[in-house]
């Protein structure tokens, strides 16, 4: 990178199925004040405001003229992104670009959605072309794919995908940023739960939630000026897949491989179980979560599954993954990847509170995930 | 204490009906009036890296390179590769509610290659199994649906 | 056995419609302005104690301070006409909204008390009338007032002349 990056602000808002006490600016600005006060500067230091959203699935359009009230961007320089599950941490390597190429000193990048009322799953539908609508099942279908796909092709029982779950509530419980906190005693308790689309439980998969996330990003000049526990960012990455061919999981090479390995190599990354020590990974299925250790490279082809059985991936393991409750326990889709990035960041500083993994953390990679499966990584270090 | 009362939240609810008119191109119209006219699939070869395109397109997504007219026939026959079924209802956007699916989905990988995702015949979710042979069964009247003109796909015998 | 596909004769074409569904929510602060339109015929704005502005339709931010603002303050149902416009056309859609035959004018009337303008449509008014700074004032709909701008009907010219 050019220049040197770092994230001083983080900030969250509360996240719930509904909010109606918030209209959309002030919901994000929950989120920005938040953020604001965890870098200690004020909204005029902010340069750039960047908002992101996927504008069909909460209906909400033109956030960045629409929320000036409640982002700070009155008067600013900024503009809106708007990928697909990405668009948390494309907003954020946007940012991160923008202090890199040294034409900005401070950017604050907003991530929000407000999913009570538009239809996320409608619109994944009507985004494909050809009247391929009818067979897309918005995400769920591809995710129940592909977790059919790897019952059969390990030993993985549902009783794992429940394991799973039970570890992103136990972890959420611990956050009071989360969306479910559902206080879930056993793998039985998730098996209660009832079918969404076999095998999928509706436990399995992620919530539709509102709320937002907020980073303030800096270069390394006024990072050291102003914040005493700087995040670096080390590295990110972005790989697209075709729209053609929505398999997810699976055998055959994909953007999340394509990606980590890139990143890996940069980075001389060639051990990531022991040189990373902490995942944020954007999993919206319990069953994707075991096959992203594979994709990431943590464990062998087929082998996730057995992490989660050993209980590696808990919040004390030797390998934390999601130790915020991840996508299962909050998904308000804008936020959700910017705070794959802003959760890895208070892992680093230390200042996750309740939910605080019990090794040190020095080296976080947090991922994201859209649409046709594309991929973004993101590689936070306490020092370069 | 006297009783707070609950606050009201004011908000307005409504669906709204969105015309969307997609224009498929000439490759994807080709593909699609020989669905209709033949009930034929047809895909596409890219000259440059050989691999077989579905649905057909101008140019080649993995290369980058123009198709030109290295046109194909994929046939109708192909292998369950991943499947599923909706236990709950799932919205239709066309209608704007709720509905239970009547059939399991599948990713479907045809023998040359190529994937679709398109309906199963047998419900029963027991008598599935990743790996089986499924064949086409068409739309016999008021075809030019686009992939709806193939119903679902039937199980067939296996391959010797 | 033919090797290349039919062509179409015609461009191949899918049309149809999606059905989205909308839900809104004002908010605490936004439901409280609606409130008051409804039950009290007030209007009530947010005021910046900083930047001595009072907003209203009432934001919970101040633009020129990003100040928190929870300081309610009621502004008078009469302001003055900024500008105007008059709409001659609208779709089939746009009427429904409006409630109104065409064709109605509006603008922007910058309350009493209010440093912000307020957007609404004119009524008992000749069109051909209408003055930029004319005073007019809010006409709140009698009959059924649901928690919406429209509780307002219209805003309708008042004269400047002492009434005896």
């Amino acid at each position: 990178m050019a220049n040197r990056v770092a994230i001083v602000g983080v900030g969250r808002s509360t996240q719930a199925a509904r909010r109606p006490e918030v209209n959309d600016a002030e919901m994000i600005n929950e989120a920005v004040r938040a953020a604001l006060a965890d870098a200690q500067i004020d909204i005029n230091k902010v340069q750039a405001v960047l908002t992101n959203s996927i504008d069909g699935f909460d209906n909400f359009y033109l956030g960045d003229c629409l929320l000036v009230d409640g982002s700070g961007a009155y008067m600013k320089s900024g503009m809106k992104f708007h990928t697909g599950g990405t668009v948390g941490s494309t907003g954020s390597i946007a940012a991160f670009n923008m202090v890199a190429s040294g034409m900005f000193d401070i950017v604050l990048t907003i991530g929000h959605q407000k999913q009570e009322r538009g239809n996320s799953m409608g619109t994944l539908c009507a985004a494909a072309p050809g009247e391929l609508r009818e067979f897309v099942q918005g995400a769920i279908g591809a995710f129940a794919q592909a977790a059919v796909q790897y019952m059969k092709n390990t030993n993985a029982k549902l009783e794992h995908a429940a394991m799973v779950r039970l570890k992103a509530d136990k972890n959420a419980c611990r956050n009071p940023y989360a969306h479910l906190r559902l206080g879930l005693k056993s793998i039985e308790d998730v098996a209660k739960s009832p079918t969404l689309i076999w095998p999928l439980r509706l436990l399995d998969f992620c919530p539709q939630s509102c709320g937002a996330a907020a980073l303030i990003v800096a270069s390394e000049k006024v990072a050291k000026k102003i914040s005493k526990k700087p995040v670096w960012v080390a590295d990110h990455e972005t790989v697209h897949e075709l729209q053609s061919e929505v398999v997810f999981g699976g055998d055959e090479e994909k953007s999340q491989q394509v990606a980590a390995r890139r990143l890996y190599k940069r980075n001389g990354i060639t051990n990531p179980a022991k040189d990373i020590d902490c995942f944020e990974v954007y999993e919206p299925s319990s069953w994707e979560e075991m096959y992203l250790y594979e994709h990431f490279f943590i464990t062998e082809h087929n082998t996730g599954w057995k992490l989660v059985e050993k209980g590696v991936t808990e919040l004390d393991g030797a390998i934390p993954v999601n130790p915020s409750g991840g996508v299962l326990a909050t998904n308000a889709i804008g936020a959700t990847a910017m705070l794959r990035i802003g959760e890895a960041a208070l892992q680093i500083r230390g200042d996750a509170g309740e939910h605080q993994v019990t090794k040190d953390v020095k080296t976080t990679l947090s991922s994201g995930l859209g649409g046709t499966n594309w991929t973004t990584l993101v590689l936070l270090k306490r020092s370069l | 204490m006297a009783e707070e009362k609950k606050e009201e939240f004011i908000g307005v609810e409504f669906l709204s009906k969105i015309p969307y008119s997609w224009s498929m191109g000439p490759y994807s119209g080709s593909l699609f009036t020989e669905m209709k006219e033949n009930k034929k699939i047809w895909g596409i070869r890219c000259p440059k890296c050989k691999k077989l395109l579905f649905p057909p397109e101008a140019m080649c997504g993995y290369c980058f390179t123009e198709v030109k007219d290295n046109w194909e026939e994929i046939g109708d026959e192909g292998t369950v590769v991943q499947f599923t079924k909706a236990g709950m209802p799932i919205f239709d956007i066309r209608k704007g509610t709720f509905a239970f699916s009547e059939r399991p989905l599948a990713n479907i990988q045809f023998d040359k290659g190529p994937y679709i995702m398109h309906w199963l015949e047998e419900k029963d979710l027991e008598k599935l199994h990743l790996g089986m042979r499924v064949k086409a069964v068409w739309r016999e009247q008021g075809r030019g649906r686009g992939y709806e003109d193939i119903m679902y796909f039937r199980a067939i015998e296996e391959k010797k | 056995m033919t090797t290349t596909p039919a062509k179409p004769t015609t461009p191949v074409i899918f049309a149809g419609h999606m059905v989205y569904n909308h839900r809104f929510e004002s908010g605490r602060t936004g439901s409280r302005f609606l409130r008051e339109l409804r039950d009290n015929k007030k209007i009530m704005g947010l005021k910046c104690p900083d930047c001595n502005k009072v907003y209203v339709p009432p934001r919970s931010t101040c633009k020129e301070c990003f100040g928190k603002l929870d300081k309610w303050v009621e502004v008078g149902t009469e302001g003055k006409l900024l500008t105007y416009t008059v709409l001659r056309v609208a779709r089939d859609a746009e009427k429904d909204v409006l409630k109104k035959q065409l064709p109605v004018a509006y603008g922007i009337i910058k309350l009493d008390g209010a440093d912000t303008g307020f957007v609404h449509m004119l009524g008992e008014v000749d069109l051909d009338k209408i003055k930029i700074g004319m005073r007019v004032k809010a006409v709140f709909r009698e009959d059924e007032r649901k928690g919406n701008i429209l509780d307002i009907n219209y805003f309708k010219p008042v004269s400047n002349a002492r009434k005896r």
